[in-house]
């Protein structure tokens, strides 16, 4: 119970310092802050589905990506400010979601795997040829706007939905009976729940923290293009974290944002010719010898609680 | 005066001396995030050692203002997102002095937007899109300075002397990227002013090198000219592929990648008659290339590229304004850019009141026995340009 | 721009596209062993090929010897790297669900590509050795990509006659089929994992040697070819190993008769709607593949 206590009190202390934290940060420090929180965000959702479901979401991007466009195009063409539009984003990407989980959820493992990354570049593509409206191989450019506090506090909102989301879902049933499919799906069909719709309501799910950062990060850069936010490089990254931190809990996926995304930072400033080449050795590391992630190792170690 | 007044003025005039004192100590720093990995990871590295060699020419000088000149420079991985925080990092965190410009089109045009936000002027040697300049009123930009020819006049050169030679058709083809694009775009207006006729304009996608569908189709319309908007290994494979095609209109030129020593090595005699177009070519009449290129061989080991050159010049003209502004203060110095006449190993500099670049001019070139002979604009030519193309078949 | 396609048109996209496609094929089929025989998905592919073009490259250029000629030496220097990188790294994945194989693949790739930037530097480079075509009535067969394609149905059909005949090649279709079973029949599984990624990277190499005469060579090159390959895969069936040809020559014509009524940049496009729409109506590929 106390230890309960002494962990929540902790949490608060460290929300009400992120809170208060663009007072006293520099522009870089509140930036930076804010790509982190986009990161949880990703991670976070990546998790939601994959870690979840057992369901691997190759192109995970692709939500991330329509947000981006959707919201720039609404604030660009349309004149929505900007905080609508971050939610129209994420609106674009759940149904985006419906409309490619309905058929791609049937397909097992490697294949789900494929058909999202063939999904993500069909939808880079077709960005680029509806030039008309995207903006095209030229990218997008959005009215100057400074509004990077607001929307580090946009970001930090949709950080803590996530985490709070994941938290609610693994101590529910519906959660409880997402890990069933994981574990063992035909097992799962035959106690009588409904695979097919679970799993899409958890890709649902997954699509809307993507699609609502990703507005916000095109309203934060003030200029996007098709290239840059549809990598696959995103995509293996947000899963990279959430290994990383432990999968299918709820504080993995910030943990995993928070360390290698510092790591990076670090790294890029020391060593620049060579990070492409140490990233990739982070990443056979943690396949190799951490695949259950920083807190999955304690989860079984020092038996710490399930919903952690 | 009161004791407390008297402490007070003390105090200030000992803050004023320590900040003057620390001033005049340290070096001015300059940031810059280059892509010095990722795609454009060769070309930053050019303009990366532009700029170095920059550093080295003004502080064997005496420097800039009295002090010593130091760049600070991270790697944007040639991604605009990355080169947005690099930049934040670069004014809020490392407080550098000033920055200079990145390498590209669209990551230019993501880090605008900061050095805006700062009100930090940032001359950008390496960007080629209008749009990034020129923007609509409640866009406006008004700390980025160009130094560079637009994209839109790349295949300017290549139209005009097709034009002046009585072709008629012109079969536009480009990458679809930011910078192909605008060439693109440019071309057609060009061709289209000179009383042409575009018959024929496709994009394709970036990293394609299989043109043989879209060249079918070009030959089947049989153009005069060819204009593409290309990089390099586009520009690779559609030469030979014009080849294996049969496709032999009368010019044909291409943009970016056109110019690098490695277009003639690889191609060898299949770039013979191709025209490119550059920003600079070390044997142009412009003060101080020979030494630059001399010193800049000797320095790094290889011969400079545009690149190399743009990102020096750029350099060398953000000093002659900090110079003459006496400050880095960047709304004089702004001023100082705003009205600046000079030529450099570059070619020359003078910007409107967008910071649009009005003055340098390309020139377009041609393979001509495996040595680019400059044939366009007429006054910097030294010799004709070889016309028509001869058909492949009679090569 | 709409242009009018005469049938001699259509011929010389047709053939541009089965030349092109026996390459994709020969590629992919090193993806499909990998996949069939150990379920990984490699990712790491399109880097294999790149390195194969950069030994081919040096090769040539430091010893001046015709690049046909270095596509064994390529091929055999790529099937040491492969079993290499299977010895020390892949053999840890083999049974993990796919998201390690995914991860770690992917890593390795990176790791590859900066190490290339590295020790190469990003220069291009290109071999100029054979350009220009051979002209049958109204089509024009590009020379290189002819040899390449001569070349490519060779190392496949031999890799076929080797996957049937041979008894290694045997073992392997066993292990592919079942695992449990190859391993009850006394055949050394190990060894089989080891020898697929290796001929696998061996026929990636083969693909490498044979662009570099016609693309430009830089470290990323690589990248697309893995895309295409997953591609293949996916068309003509994951596990199934003739499927791969037929894919290849697929995606090949696809691309090339897309790119002729459509624009080139549509032709993307369209090749990853294909493998989106054949996922979900016939998942184990259009000559039936693996289930899982």
């Amino acid at each position: 119970m106390i230890r309960r206590r002494a962990a929540l009190a902790a949490l608060a202390a460290v929300v009400a310092g992120l809170a208060a934290y663009p007072g006293f940060a520099s522009g870089y420090g509140v930036r930076a802050t804010l790509q982190i929180f986009m990161w949880i965000v990703l991670a976070g959702s990546w998790n939601l589905i994959s870690g979840l479901t057992g369901y691997v979401s190759f192109g995970h991007v692709a939500f991330f990506g329509a947000g981006a466009y959707t919201g720039a195009i609404l604030v660009a063409k349309v004149g929505w400010p900007w905080l609508p539009a971050a939610l129209a984003g994420g609106v674009a990407a759940v149904l985006l979601a419906l409309v490619i989980g309905y058929p791609c959820l049937r397909l097992k493992g490697p294949y789900f795997a494929i058909a999202l990354l063939g999904l993500n570049e069909v939808l880079r593509a077709l960005v680029s040829y509806f030039e008309g409206l995207t903006g095209g191989g030229n990218g997008l450019s959005l009215p100057t706007l400074d509004a990077t506090i607001p929307i580090y506090y946009a970001m930090g909102a949709s950080a803590a939905s996530v985490t709070l989301g994941t938290y609610v879902i693994i101590t529910s049933r519906f959660g409880l009976r997402l890990m069933t499919i994981r574990e063992d799906e035909v097992a799962s069909e035959a106690m009588g729940i409904d695979t097919a719709r679970h799993k899409l309501y958890a890709f649902l799910l997954s699509a809307a923290g993507p699609g609502i950062v990703g507005a916000l990060t095109a309203r934060d850069q003030g200029y996007i293009e098709p290239i840059s936010v549809f990598p696959l490089a995103t995509t293996i990254t947000m899963i990279v974290m959430v290994l990383l931190g432990g999968k299918g809990t709820v504080w993995g996926p910030v943990l995993g944002a928070v360390v290698l995304f510092v790591a990076q930072e670090v790294v890029w400033t020391r060593y620049p010719y060579v990070h492409p080449l140490l990233f990739g050795a982070i990443i056979v590391a943690v396949v190799l010898l951490m695949p259950r992630g920083v807190l999955g190792l304690l989860q079984s170690r020092y038996r710490l609680p399930r919903t952690i | 005066m009161t004791t407390k007044a008297l402490g007070a003025v003390i105090a200030a005039m000992a803050v004023l001396v320590g900040g003057l004192a620390a001033q005049a100590q340290g070096p001015i720093r300059i940031g810059a995030s280059l892509s010095l990995t990722g795609t454009y990871a060769k070309l930053g590295k050019n303009q990366h050692e532009g700029y170095k060699l920059c550093e080295k020419d003004l502080n064997a000088k005496g420097g800039l203002l009295g002090r010593k000149v130091e760049f600070v420079v991270y790697d944007d991985q040639s991604t605009p997102a990355t080169a947005v925080r690099l930049y934040e990092k670069l004014i809020t965190e490392d407080m550098v002095d000033g920055v200079m410009g990145p390498y590209s089109s669209p990551v230019t045009e993501a880090s605008a937007n900061v050095t805006e936000k700062y009100k930090k002027v940032m001359v950008a040697p390496l960007a080629a899109t209008t749009s990034i300049f020129k923007r609509p009123p409640d866009k406006k930009r008004y700390y980025v300075f160009m130094v560079i020819s637009p994209a839109e006049v790349y295949l300017e050169g290549l139209i005009d002397m097709a034009a002046k030679r009585g072709l008629k058709t012109v079969a536009v083809v480009n990458e679809d990227t930011l910078f192909s694009k605008a060439a693109a775009a440019g071309a057609v207006d060009i061709v289209k002013k000179k009383g042409m006729q575009v018959v024929f304009q496709e994009a394709y996608p970036k990293g394609n090198t299989d043109f043989a569908a879209l060249l079918t189709k070009v030959k089947s319309l049989n153009p005069d000219v060819i204009a593409a908007a290309t990089y390099f290994d586009d520009a690779v494979a559609l030469t030979r592929q014009m080849r294996e095609l049969d496709v032999s209109p009368k010019a044909y030129g291409v943009t970016v990648g056109g110019d690098l020593p490695e277009f003639y090595d690889t191609l060898k005699a299949n770039a013979e008659y191709v025209y490119g177009a550059t920003q600079w070519e070390h044997v142009l009449p412009y003060p101080g290339n020979n030494e630059f290129f001399g010193a800049y061989k000797k320095e790094f080991g290889h011969e400079p590229s545009y690149h190399s050159a743009a990102g020096y010049a750029g350099c060398l003209i953000y000093a002659e304004a900090v110079k003459r502004a006496g400050t880095l203060d960047a709304d004089r110095v702004r001023e100082q850019l705003l009205k600046l006449e000079m030529r450099t190993v570059f070619g020359d500099y003078k910007v409107d009141q967008d910071g649009f670049q009005v003055a340098h001019r390309m020139v377009t070139f041609q393979w001509q026995e495996g040595k680019k002979v400059v044939v366009w604009p007429d006054e910097m030519a030294p010799a004709k340009p070889r016309f028509p193309t001869p058909p492949w078949n009679q090569r | 721009m709409n242009v009018f396609v005469t049938p001699a048109m259509l011929a010389q996209v047709v053939v541009s596209g089965i030349l092109s496609g026996a390459l994709y094929a020969m590629v992919a089929l090193g993806l499909a062993l990998i996949f069939g025989v150990m379920r990984i998905i490699n990712v790491a592919h399109g880097p294999l090929l790149m390195l194969g073009a950069y030994t081919t490259y040096f090769l040539y250029s430091a010893l001046g010897l015709n690049p046909y000629l270095t596509v064994p030496v390529s091929m055999l220097v790529l099937f040491a790297v492969g079993v290499l990188l299977e010895r020390t790294l892949v053999f840890r994945v083999v049974d993990a669900p796919e998201l390690s194989s995914l991860l770690l693949t992917f890593g390795i790739s990176i790791a590859l590509v900066n190490l290339a930037q590295l020790l190469f530097t990003s220069d291009l480079r290109s071999v100029e050795y054979l350009t220009g075509s051979w002209v049958v009535g109204p089509v024009a067969l590009s020379k290189p990509r002819l040899v390449a394609f001569v070349f490519a149905g060779a190392l496949t059909g031999l890799a076929f006659l080797f996957l049937r005949r041979t008894k290694l090649g045997k073992a392997i279709r066993a292990t592919s089929q079942s695992r449990e079973v190859a391993m009850v029949c006394g055949i050394d599984v190990q060894r089989i994992h080891l020898i697929t990624f290796g001929l696998a990277a061996a026929l990636a190499a083969a693909g490498g040697a044979l662009i570099a005469v016609i693309v430009a060579i830089q470290p990323e090159m690589g990248q697309i070819w893995t895309f295409k390959s997953f591609l293949v895969i996916v068309l003509g069936g994951a596990g199934n190993y003739p499927g791969a040809l037929l894919g290849g020559i697929l995606l090949g014509l696809i691309e090339q008769v897309a790119s002729l009524f459509l624009t080139t940049q549509l032709s993307e496009v369209v090749a990853y709607v294909l493998l989106v729409v054949v996922l979900l109506v016939r998942p184990t590929g259009l000559l039936g593949g693996r289930e899982t």
